[in-house]
């Protein structure tokens, strides 16, 4: 029988395909925001990225990426769910998955694809047939009692993003306790705070990316 | 880090069982312990029982399994075991309760399976956040649970 050493299998991580995350969350909490304040961060580490949307049926998001300016348009794609977001990244992810396939073979390689549910409600999760890694932004003016709701998302999401977090004082929401009830529903899994519209938090984003699913670190 | 990209084989299989149960004796082999839903994750960042940093990242087309070889050298085997899955055993009052439980179950999206008159649930997370959903049915007798010792 043949036996392969660690030494054998350096640098095969390449005959993996490219890491894949899921970013789920309501409408409006600033998921493609926050693909937009991670896109200079993971350019300048030198990760090769790209990207599918969710609409429900338009290519809202994925236009709004490609106009950005911050990747090139072809290494964008929407997916029209036509139907509850949840589904295409749970029940049935297989547009999803064609979807990353397709831009995996075009243009490998490839180190990370984010994939963008539509905006959805907290019961929302994907399924780890599609992705190796999922998180769930929430935001502020949503509400502090929205951890407490132990909606599905909160609690099995991979890396919870509390976003907005400049505007809790104006929508009246103890910030701290947020953070603190969110971590208590998640039995330690990682809560984060960030403000997408600034930056701020992002790179602790970026961190958590690189060394659970890039494997740098 | 211990990078660990292919899926040798099974523990099971007599080939890799004899080498393993070699290395076991020297307290060589470290495990790999998942819930069963993670073995559909291609990537993950985990740490063995012996505390090795590993970094698993296999083909899209391969599943990790209880039993899955990931690595075996003359002088350590990493090997995946995979928790077993707790189920919430169910028993609905009578008919129409059995259609109400299945279609709340269903509109939580929960894993089920269905033995005789018995609706279990697979416990993804802790027992109480289910029971915590389930309390208007188990509080006006539609269902109740089912310990095993009971069964």
């Amino acid at each position: 029988m043949a036996v392969e050493t660690a030494q054998d299998l350096a640098g095969a991580t390449a005959a993996a395909s490219a890491a894949r995350v899921g970013i789920g969350g309501p409408v409006g909490s600033g998921k493609t925001a926050l693909i937009e304040g991670l896109l200079p961060l993971f350019a300048a580490r030198g990760t090769s990225l790209a990207i599918v949307t969710n609409d429900l049926v338009t290519q809202e998001d994925a236009e709004r990426l490609q106009r950005s300016g911050l990747i090139s348009p072809e290494r964008v794609v929407g997916v029209e769910a036509g139907a509850c977001p949840h589904t295409v990244i749970r029940e049935d992810p297989t547009l999803n998955i064609e979807a990353a396939d397709l831009l995996e073979d075009q243009l490998r390689p490839l180190d990370l694809i984010l994939i963008e549910s539509g905006g959805d409600n907290l019961a929302s999760t994907f399924s780890l047939d599609l992705v190796d890694y999922w998180l769930f932004v929430i935001d502020v003016s949503g509400g502090g009692d929205i951890p407490r709701k132990r909606g599905p998302g909160i609690v099995r999401a991979d890396l919870l993003i509390v976003n907005k977090s400049d505007l809790a004082p104006h929508v009246g929401v103890d910030l701290a306790l947020m953070q603190r009830e969110a971590e208590e529903v998640r039995n330690g899994r990682p809560v984060l705070l960030t403000n997408c519209r600034t930056g701020e938090g992002l790179d602790r984003v970026a961190d958590h990316l690189a060394h659970d699913v890039l494997m740098e670190g | 880090m211990l990078r660990l990209t292919r899926i040798l084989g099974n523990a099971t299989e007599p080939e890799f069982a004899e080498r393993l149960h070699a290395l076991e004796h020297d307290g060589r082999v470290e495990t790999i312990t998942l819930d069963a839903a993670d073995t559909a994750r291609k990537r993950l960042r985990v740490a063995t029982d012996k505390g090795t940093d590993c970094a698993v990242a296999i083909a899209r087309s391969d599943r990790l399994a209880n039993g899955a070889v990931l690595l075996l050298e003359d002088d350590r085997a990493v090997v995946v075991r995979m928790r077993e899955t707790v189920w919430l055993a169910l028993g609905p009052r009578d008919l129409a309760a059995a259609l109400d439980l299945g279609y709340f179950c269903g509109n939580l999206h929960w894993r089920v399976r269905f033995e005789g008159e018995v609706l279990k649930v697979a416990l993804d997370g802790p027992r109480e956040t289910y029971t915590a959903r389930l309390a208007q049915h188990l509080a006006d007798g539609r269902a109740r649970i089912i310990e095993e010792q009971d069964a």
